[in-house]
């Protein structure tokens, strides 16, 4: 800290500090300063979000039901089961189906509209705004509005197919497995569409105009310029938009939840629904607990990937 | 970029454009609509498309018997209230990890960021419990704090990263007068942060308005529930569904979010993307 000054020292009062050692002083102090402001935060996400998660790995060692006082241990056999139990396998393949379709469609129909609003066009920044509608509405919005267009009796869907001549009578899309995975799917890629867009625009800004121009007059294509310039540029962008698609995907309840409840039977019970399920209908705590370890780790490599990329761009 | 000159090209543009337009924008005009039309209208087999009558009844019954106000009013005051705790506590730690050097910083920061990617069906297995034993299950506090989860991560990044382009000599000089490094940082370095704040903070908003997972959880009684599960549980549950009355719930609990993004879309949308695009 401080140096303190030597009474029986006679010669002229020296600076009570010395200059460095304020210097380190101060620095210490700031140091100080600046954990201090990390308190409020670290406490927060200490508790609502570490412990949690370090409760939930406990507890996922453990057999702990609704018909239990006190959790048991039972050491890596909720893992064997989840590992082995078929339920819980056909919900990875959901799971699977569900984050592999609605990436894929997120970006590639967000991909297509930031080329078209990347070009000059009357109306285009009010266009560009109200294309953000899907994303800035409550998830469950899109749950209840592609409900309605599948709805069995009274869709749109059923309504405009019968009218074409696809089929005779109604169907019961979401009653369907294949109907109802689709509908969860459109619905999410509906509601990502828009957050892509807005990336892939940012992108497109960064562009080099010139290196287009000049391929341009060595008669490249659209289509040329498209694979050889515009989609090596943007190849940053897509990986960083394929990686939290995914997360977002792997994470994502509310629409499939409102829109299908997970079924039928099992049909669209991704993983967020089995933890869910489990926890909270079955109360099944330490196989939901299980499960949901098993999801983090399904979760991790995208998620070191994006946290990679994050901190690469920080001092 | 695309050169548009040929009419094929205009065909191809114009053929996507149209496409993706349709299913960004269709859904929305169907939601609005139906929420527009009669009962008798809506539910027919050939639907129309534009309503015949106008009418108000599914406004009229959300906003009385649908207990929408209710569920509009406990929104705003959990959304507001978890929008401000997680702008509060994002400007601290983006302001430490942006203009402070201290052993750990980049350990604990990537910590933070990482909270975002703990599935929230997870932590709400434990949270659940642990709420109940504080007192805190079934109250608008709890879910308040609950939120946190969801917006901090990125809205600290976002402030850590506008934080880190204030000039250091703006902070020397300050401090060269004598001013204390709170004084610092609430008189001179958040004036001249308005813009990333009220973007965080609408960010923040926006996250804890959409929810349906932790409210449907962590809020039993039907007078504390927010639009999410109010909605959900008033309108389409097992025993019937009022898909007019969903429509016209959803168009009032959409209105809020969409006015207050319109506002601040530019510095919303560069705010977003920035950790990202670069």
């Amino acid at each position: 800290m401080t140096t303190s000054v030597d009474p029986h020292a006679d010669t002229a009062p020296a600076p009570r500090v010395s200059p460095d050692a304020r210097r380190g002083g101060l620095k210490a102090a700031e140091r100080r300063f600046g954990l201090l402001l990390l308190v409020p935060a670290l406490t927060a996400f200490g508790v609502v979000v570490l412990f949690p998660f370090l409760e939930a790995l406990w507890l996922s060692f453990y057999e702990y039901t609704i018909a239990m006082s006190e959790p048991e241990w039972t050491g890596i056999s909720n893992f064997v089961d989840v590992l082995t139990d078929e339920a819980v396998i056909g919900s990875f393949v959901s799971t699977l189906i569900f984050v592999g379709a609605a990436t894929v469609f997120s970006i590639l129909l967000g991909l297509g509209w930031a080329l078209i609003l990347n070009h000059p066009f009357r109306g285009r920044s009010a266009l560009r705004g109200l294309s953000l509608m899907p994303w800035v509405m409550p998830a469950i919005v899109a749950a209840f509005i592609w409900g309605w267009i599948f709805n069995s009796r009274y869709g749109l869907l059923n309504a405009v197919a019968m009218e074409f001549g696809f089929i005779d009578y109604p169907q019961a899309y979401l009653s369907t497995p294949g109907g109802a995975m689709a509908a969860v799917v459109i619905a999410k890629v509906w509601l990502s569409v828009p957050l892509f867009m807005a990336f892939f625009i940012a992108g497109l800004q960064s562009m080099d105009r010139e290196q287009v121009e000049a391929a341009r007059v060595d008669g490249a294509g659209n289509w040329h310029v498209l694979m050889h310039h515009v989609l090596p540029h943007l190849r940053p962008v897509i990986m960083v938009t394929v990686v939290l698609g995914m997360i977002g995907n792997l994470q994502h309840f509310d629409t499939i939840w409102a829109l299908t409840g997970g079924g039928p039977v099992r049909a669209t019970t991704v993983l967020s629904i089995e933890v869910y399920r489990r926890a909270f209908e079955q109360w099944d705590i330490g196989m939901a607990a299980a499960v949901g370890v098993v999801w983090v780790a399904t979760i991790l490599p995208p998620a070191y990937f994006y946290l990679r990329q994050l901190m690469a761009r920080t001092e | 970029m695309l050169d548009l000159s040929s009419t094929q090209a205009k065909i191809g543009f114009g053929i996507t454009a149209l496409l993706i337009g349709f299913f960004i924008f269709f859904p929305v005009y169907w939601l609005i609509i139906s929420a527009f039309k009669t009962n008798e209208e809506l539910y027919r087999v050939v639907p129309t498309f534009w309503p015949q009558t106008w009418s108000l009844e599914h406004f009229r019954y959300a906003l009385t018997d649908g207990g929408l106000l209710l569920q509009l009013g406990n929104t705003l005051f959990v959304s507001l209230g978890s929008a401000l705790i997680n702008t509060t506590m994002a400007v601290y730690a983006g302001y430490s990890f942006a203009k402070y050097r201290y052993i750990g910083r980049r350990p604990v920061m990537l910590f933070m960021l990482s909270a975002q990617m703990f599935p929230f069906g997870l932590l709400l297995i434990t949270i659940y419990p642990m709420f109940t034993g504080w007192g805190l299950l079934d109250t608008r506090g709890g879910l308040m704090i609950s939120y946190i989860v969801f917006a901090l991560p990125v809205a600290t990044y976002m402030l850590y990263s506008y934080f880190s382009q204030v000039p250091n000599e703006l902070i020397e000089a300050a401090r060269a007068d004598g001013a204390s490094d709170l004084r610092i940082l609430h008189t001179i370095v958040l004036p001249v942060s308005i813009a990333p704040i009220v973007t965080v903070l609408l960010y923040s908003f926006m996250w804890s308005w959409n929810d349906l997972l932790y409210s449907l959880t962590l809020i039993v009684s039907e007078d504390k529930r927010t639009v999410g599960p109010g909605i959900l549980l008033t309108y389409l549950n097992d025993s019937h569904s009022d898909w007019g009355g969903a429509m016209a719930a959803s168009i009032l609990a959409s209105i809020p979010v969409i006015v207050a993004f319109m506002g601040l879309q530019r510095f919303f949308i560069e705010g977003v993307t920035a950790g990202a695009v670069k």
